[in-house]
C-alpha cells in the first residue's frame, strides 16, 4: 500500500506544481468560459465544438477569452456534477450541450443564482434562467414531411427512420411529421424503426426493412439521418441512378453531394458518393449553434440584452437549392453554396450545414480544424 | 478468479491493521477517496466551500444508491443489467403523478420504492425459482422496463413537488449538512441491518458456493429472491432521489448508469464472483468517480482521454485491492522463479509432453461407435434446441404478418446472413472467453478502434487493403492479449480489465481520428458485404466457411477441450495439466481478433468507420451466447446454440423493423421473445 500511496502523493503534488504555474500564466483578465459536452462519438459533436472554439480564437473573441473544454458522456448525472464543478471553478458562462431538457434544471438554477451565463445549443434547457439556441424540431418536421408528401403527389408507401426514442427531438419531429402525412389518406407509412441518429444503425435498420419490404414496393423515404445511406443502398441493390426514391432528410455532405445534378463535376467522388441528381429535400440541425450559443454567451457577458430563446432555421435545400462550394468561405456560403467537394470531406456523413449569416467568423474551416475565417 | 476465500463475515479482528489486512478491497478504495478528494481540494482554486460539498453528495447520490443495491444483487453472485431501466422507470412515474398534498409527496416517494422493489421481485422471482440465469433475465427485464418508460412517459417532462426536491436534495441542516449525506446513510444503515440478520449470512454465503450454503440448511432460491428484492428497492431509492434532484423526469435518464455501478463495485472492493465485499465500498467507488470529474477539470485534461484516466484508475484501484501475498501478480513471478531454477536444474515439469496425449485419450472415448447419435449428443441437443424453435417461430411470424413470399424468398435469408454476420463472428470471441469463465467488455470499442484504423489506412484502395486487413487483426490480436494479460498475469477480474480497456481504446480512438473519422472502404469490401453474385451476397460465403472453422474450433482441438476444463474449474484444470495462463491469453486474444475483423466487415458493410460503430453489438454478443445455451460462468455451451441465438435475434429485429410499432411496444415484445427463450433453456433436473 505504501507504494501506491506515494505514488498517488507524488503525482497529487506534480500536478499542484503544474497548475499553479498555468494559474500565474491566465492572471490577466479573461472571461471564463467553460464547454460542457455531452457525447463526442458523432461528427455533429466534433463540428458543433471545433465551430465553437473557432469563435473564441477569432480576432473578436481571442484576447477576451479563456475556453475550457469538457465531456460529460452520456450521462446526465455527471452533467450535473460537471456544471458544479465548473461554477467552483469560477466560470462566468457555461456553454452545455445538454443531455437531458430536464434533468440538468436544478444544477442550472444554481448557477444563475450564482450569477453564471448558461447556454444550451441544440437541445433544450427548460429552466427559465437558461438561453437556449436551437432549430425549431417540429418545423423540422412538418417542412421535410410535407416536400416528400408532395412530392409522391399525395400518395405512396413510405418508410420512416426515426431517431433515438425517449427524447423530446425525436417525439417533436416524428410528431409533426405524423400530422402532416395523416392529411393525405393515401400515404401509408408501413415501416418505421430508430435510426438513433447515425448512418451506420440507418443501414442495419434499412436493411431489415428491405428484407420484407423490396425497394419496387416502396415511394419514398423520411429520415432524421440517413438519405446517403438510403441511396447508396439502392443504387448497390441495382436500382439505376434515376429511379432512386426520393428521400427527405438531414443535412450530411454525401446526402447534398448525391442532390447534385448528374453531370456535375465533385473531386474526389467515388463509389456511391457521387453526384446523382437524388430527389431530396435536406433540413439540417445546423452545426453552428455551437457557435451562436459561444456568441450569445459573450453577448450576456458583455451587458447587452439578450433574447431567452433563439430558434434557427433548419434552413432547407431542395434540389433546385443545391449548390457545390469550391473554397467554403463564409464570403462563398453567403452568395449560396451550402456543399462541399468530396475531396475536403471524404466523410459522406459529415454535416453541410455550417453557414450562419450572423457568424461570419466561422466557415469551412472552422468547422473542419477550429480555425476563424481571416 | 483463483482468489482466495474469506471468511466475510468474520469481523473479529485484532487491530486495525489486520483488519485493512483482510478488507484490502474496502482498505483501497478508502484511500483512493481520500486521495481524490484531497487532491480535488489542494488543486482547485478555492478552499471546499459548503456548496461544493453539497453538489458532490448530490451528485453522487443516485449511483451511490444504485451501487449498494447492485452489490447486493452481486454478492449473491447475480448480476443485474437492469439497475438503469428500473432508475428511469421509477423517476417517471414519481414525476407523473399528482403530489400537491403531503400525502401525496409521501405516497409517490414509497410507490417509487416499491416499483424499484417489484422490478427486482420479477427478476427474482426467475433467477432464484425458475434458476434462470441473472444476465439474461435481467437483460431481457431491461427492455420490458424500458418498453413501459416510454409507455408512460414518451419524452422528457413531468414534474416533482419542490417538497420533495427540497426534503432530498436540500440541506438537512443549513449550510451543515447536505440532505443527500442523510439518505445515503440512512442506505448504508439498512445495509449494515440487511447483513447483521440471518439473510446477510445467507447472502454470502450463497454468493460464495451455492452448494455448500444449500448443505448448510440455507435456502439458496430464498436468498436469491430477497437479494434481487432488496437490490431493486435500491434501485427505487435511487429513482426517487434522481427525481428529487432533477424535479423531473427523463425516460433515458437511468441508462448510462447501469456501466457505472459496476465500476463502483468492482472499485468498491467487492468481488463480482460473489460472496466478497460490501456496500460501504461501493458508495465510496460511486463517489470516487464523481470526484473524479472534478479532478479532469480543474487539470484541465482533453476531452478525448477522459474515459483513458477512468480506466486507468479502475485498473489501479482493483491492482491495489489486490496487492498482497496471494496476488496472481506475485505468484506468477514466483513460480517463473521457480520454473527458471527448476529447468536449470533439469526436472521441470513443462518438459514433460504427456499432456496434450492424456487429453486426447480421453476425448477418444465418448466417441462411442454403437450409441445412435441423438443419444450421444442429447445434452446438446437440449441446450441448442430452444433458439432454433424460437427462430422457426419467429420465422413463421413474420411469414404470417408480411405474407407473400415473404420467407420462400432466399433474398429474406440472404439478408439475415448478412446482418447476423457480425454477431456470427462476434459469438466465437465472446463465446469462447464465456465459456472459458471470463467476459470481454472492450468489444464495443475494440470494433470501432479498429473499424477507424481500417478505413483510415485501406482508404479506398483494394491494394492497400492487402496489407491492412492482416495488420488490424493483428491490432485486435494484441488488444485481446492485453486483455489477456490483465486477465492471467495480473489476476484482475475480467471485467475490469476489458471495462478499462474499452475506455482506454474510446480514448485511442478519438485521438486517432481527431473526432472525425477519415477515410473509406476498399471497393473489395464493399463487393464483399453489399455485392451479388447469382443473388447472393459474397459474404455469406464467407459465413459458412467461418461457422464450419468455428465449430471445429470449439468441438474438435486441444484448445476447445482446454478452454472448457478451464471454465468448469481453473484449480482442477491446473492440476490436470492445462495451462490456464495461455489459454486464458489466448481466448481474449481470439476475442479481440473477432471484433477486429467485425470493425474491417461494418466499413465493408457501412463504406466508412464512425465512432460509436461498435456502441450496438455489446450486449446482444453476451445475448446470443447465452440464449444459445452457455452457462455464464462458464464450462458449458456450444457454438452451434449460439448461432442459433444469432439468428432468432437478427430475425426478431428484421421481424420489428419492417413494422409500424411504436418503439416501446416493440422493447417489451423484444424483452418477452428473450425471456421465454431462455425459460425454454431451464434446467429440467431437480436440485
Amino acid at each position: 500500500m505504501n507504494f501506491w500511496k506515494s505514488a498517488a502523493l507524488g503525482l497529487a503534488t506534480a500536478a499542484v506544481a503544474a497548475l499553479s504555474v498555468t494559474s500565474q500564466a491566465m492572471a490577466e483578465k479573461r472571461h471564463k468560459i467553460y464547454l460542457s459536452m455531452s457525447y463526442i462519438g458523432n461528427d455533429w459533436q466534433a463540428e458543433a465544438a471545433n465551430m465553437l472554439k473557432a469563435m473564441a480564437a477569432s480576432k473578436e473573441y481571442a484576447d477576451k477569452v479563456d475556453l475550457k473544454v469538457q465531456v460529460a458522456g452520456p450521462n446526465a448525472q455527471k452533467q450535473i456534477q460537471q456544471i458544479n464543478a465548473m461554477v467552483q471553478a469560477g466560470a462566468e458562462a457555461i456553454i452545455v450541450y445538454p443531455i437531458s431538457p430536464t434533468a440538468l434544471n436544478e444544477a442550472v438554477k444554481n448557477a444563475c443564482a450564482k450569477g453564471v451565463t448558461i447556454v444550451a445549443y441544440d437541445g433544450v434547457i427548460e429552466e427559465p434562467c437558461a438561453y437556449n439556441v436551437h432549430i425549431d424540431q417540429a418545423e423540422w418536421g412538418k417542412v421535410t414531411a410535407r416536400w416528400l408528401a408532395d412530392k409522391l403527389g399525395g400518395k405512396g408507401n413510405i418508410v420512416m427512420i426515426t431517431g433515438v426514442s425517449g427524447t423530446s427531438v425525436d417525439t417533436l419531429r416524428n410528431k409533426a411529421a405524423r400530422e402532416v402525412f395523416a392529411k393525405y389518406p393515401d400515404i401509408k407509412v408501413v415501416a418505421e424503426a430508430n435510426g438513433m441518429w447515425s448512418q451506420a444503425v440507418a443501414r442495419t435498420e434499412l436493411a431489415k426493412i428491405v428484407a420484407t419490404h423490396s425497394w419496387d414496393t416502396l415511394n419514398g423515404l423520411w429520415m432524421q439521418v440517413g438519405c446517403y445511406t438510403a441511396n447508396s443502398m439502392q443504387l448497390e441493390a441495382g436500382v439505376a441512378d434515376d429511379k432512386v426514391l426520393p428521400c427527405a432528410g438531414e443535412g450530411s455532405n454525401g446526402h447534398r453531394v448525391q442532390m447534385l445534378p448528374k453531370d456535375t463535376q465533385a473531386a474526389g467522388s467515388n463509389g456511391t458518393y457521387k453526384p446523382l441528381g437524388a430527389p431530396s429535400i435536406s433540413a439540417s440541425s445546423q452545426a453552428y449553434p455551437g457557435a451562436y450559443a459561444f456568441k450569445i454567451a459573450m453577448e450576456v457577458l458583455a451587458k447587452k440584452k439578450v433574447e431567452k430563446t433563439t430558434l434557427l432555421s433548419p434552413g432547407a435545400v431542395t434540389n433546385d437549392k443545391v449548390k457545390l462550394c469550391q473554397t467554403g468561405s463564409w464570403e462563398e456560403m453567403k452568395a449560396g453554396c451550402n456543399t462541399f467537394q468530396p475531396e475536403i470531406i471524404p466523410n459522406p456523413g459529415w454535416y453541410a450545414s455550417i453557414f450562419s449569416p450572423d457568424l461570419p467568423q466561422v466557415g469551412l474551416n472552422a468547422a473542419l480544424t477550429g480555425t476563424p475565417e481571416e | 478468479m483463483a482468489q482466495s476465500m474469506q471468511a466475510p463475515s468474520a469481523r473479529s479482528g485484532n487491530g486495525l491493521f489486520s483488519a485493512a489486512l483482510r478488507n484490502r478491497g474496502l482498505a483501497a478504495i478508502i484511500v483512493i477517496f481520500i486521495l481524490a478528494l484531497g487532491l480535488v481540494n489542494a488543486i482547485s482554486p478555492a478552499p471546499m466551500s459548503y456548496f461544493d460539498f453539497h453538489s458532490l453528495a448530490n451528485g453522487g447520490a443516485p449511483l451511490a444508491l444504485a451501487a449498494v443495491g447492485q452489490t447486493i444483487i452481486v454478492l449473491s453472485g447475480g448480476f443485474d443489467l437492469s439497475a438503469g431501466s428500473t432508475i428511469s422507470l421509477v423517476n417517471v412515474i414519481v414525476a407523473s403523478l399528482p403530489q400537491d398534498t403531503l400525502a401525496g409527496q409521501v405516497g409517490v416517494v414509497l410507490l417509487g420504492l416499491l416499483v424499484g422493489g417489484l422490478v427486482g421481485a420479477f427478476n427474482g422471482f426467475f433467477v432464484a425459482y425458475f434458476r434462470l440465469q441473472s444476465i439474461v433475465v435481467t437483460l431481457s427485464t431491461m427492455f420490458l422496463v424500458h418498453g413501459v418508460t416510454l409507455l408512460i412517459m414518451p419524452d422528457p417532462g413531468g414534474a416533482v413537488a419542490p417538497e420533495i426536491t427540497a426534503f432530498f436534495s436540500g440541506s438537512a441542516i443549513t449550510d451543515v449538512l447536505p440532505a443527500s449525506v442523510l439518505v445515503v446513510a440512512v442506505a448504508l444503515l439498512a445495509w449494515l441491518y440487511l447483513k447483521g440478520l440471518r439473510f446477510g449470512t445467507a447472502l454470502y454465503a450463497v454468493g460464495s458456493d451455492a452448494d455448500a450454503a444449500r448443505s448448510a440448511g440455507l435456502s439458496v432460491p430464498w436468498t436469491r429472491f430477497w437479494a434481487f428484492t432488496l437490490g431493486g428497492l435500491f434501485y427505487g431509492a435511487a429513482g426517487v432521489f434522481i427525481s428529487a434532484q432533477t424535479g423531473s423526469a427523463d425516460p433515458l435518464v437511468g441508462d448510462p448508469i447501469l456501466l457505472q455501478t459496476f465500476t463502483a463495485v468492482v472499485l468498491g472492493g467487492t468481488s463480482l464472483a460473489g460472496g466478497r465485499g460490501g456496500a460501504l465500498g461501493s458508495v465510496l467507488g460511486a463517489y470516487t468517480l464523481m470526484v473524479m470529474v472534478n479532478i479532469l477539470l480543474s487539470l484541465d485534461v482533453s476531452a478525448y482521454y477522459s474515459t483513458v484516466a477512468e480506466g486507468i484508475v479502475l485498473i489501479v484501484a482493483a491492482m491495489a485491492g489486490a496487492l498482497g501475498s496471494e496476488a496472481p501478480l506475485r505468484r506468477y513471478l514466483s513460480s517463473v522463479g521457480l520454473r527458471l531454477k527448476s529447468r536449470g536444474a533439469g526436472f521441470a515439469a513443462s518438459a514433460a509432453t504427456l499432456k496434450p496425449a492424456a487429453l486426447r485419450q480421453m476425448s477418444a472415448q465418448d466417441q462411442g461407435w454403437n450409441v445412435s447419435w441423438l443419444v450421444r449428443h442429447a445434452d446438446l441437443v437440449r441446450i441448442v434446441l430452444p433458439a432454433y424453435l424460437a427462430f422457426v417461430i419467429v420465422v413463421i411470424a413474420t411469414q404470417v404478418v408480411y405474407g407473400g413470399d415473404t420467407i420462400f424468398a432466399w433474398k429474406y435469408y440472404d439478408s439475415l446472413i448478412v446482418l447476423g454476420s457480425f454477431l456470427a463472428i462476434l459469438a466465437l470471441g465472446q463465446g469462447t472467453v464465456i465459456l472459458s469463465g471470463g467476459l470481454d467488455l472492450s468489444i464495443a470499442w475494440t470494433i470501432a478502434f479498429c473499424g477507424i484504423l481500417a478505413a483510415g489506412l485501406i482508404n479506398g484502395s483494394n491494394l492497400a487493403s492487402v496489407w491492412v486487413i492482416p495488420l488490424v487483426l493483428v491490432v485486435g490480436a494484441a488488444i485481446g492479449g492485453l486483455n489477456g494479460i490483465g486477465v492471467a498475469v495480473l489476476g484482475l477480474p475480467p471485467i475490469v480489465v476489458t471495462l478499462a480497456m474499452n475506455g482506454i481504446l474510446q480514448g485511442a480512438a478519438l485521438v486517432f481520428s481527431d473526432g472525425t473519422p477519415a477515410g473509406f472502404t476498399s471497393p473489395g469490401l464493399r463487393w464483399l458485404m453489399t455485392g451479388k453474385v447469382l443473388g447472393i451476397t459474397p459474404v455469406v460465403v464467407f459465413v459458412a466457411i467461418f461457422v464450419l472453422a468455428a465449430i471445429g474450433l470449439l468441438g474438435r482441438t486441444v484448445f476447445s477441450r482446454w478452454v472448457y476444463a478451464l471454465g468448469n474449474s481453473p484449480r482442477a484444470s491446473y492440476l490436470a495439466g492445462v495451462n490456464v495462463r495461455t489459454t486464458t491469453i489466448a481466448v481474449y486474444v481470439l476475442s479481440g481478433v473477432c471484433s477486429a475483423l467485425v470493425g474491417i466487415l461494418l466499413t465493408g458493410f457501412g463504406g466508412q468507420a464512425s465512432l460509436g460503430m461498435g456502441d450496438t453489438y455489446l450486449l446482444p454478443s453476451i445475448a446470443v451466447v447465452i440464449i444459445g445455451g452457455t452457462l455464464i460462468t462458464g464450462g458449458r455451451g456450444h457454438y452451434v446454440g449460439m448461432l442459433g441465438g444469432v439468428l432468432l435475434l437478427t430475425a426478431l429485429q428484421t421481424l420489428l423493423a419492417g413494422t409500424t410499432l411504436p418503439s416501446a411496444s416493440r422493447d417489451i415484445i423484444f424483452g418477452l421473445v428473450v425471456l421465454a427463450a431462455v425459460l425454454a433453456l431451464r434446467e429440467r433436473s431437480t436440485g
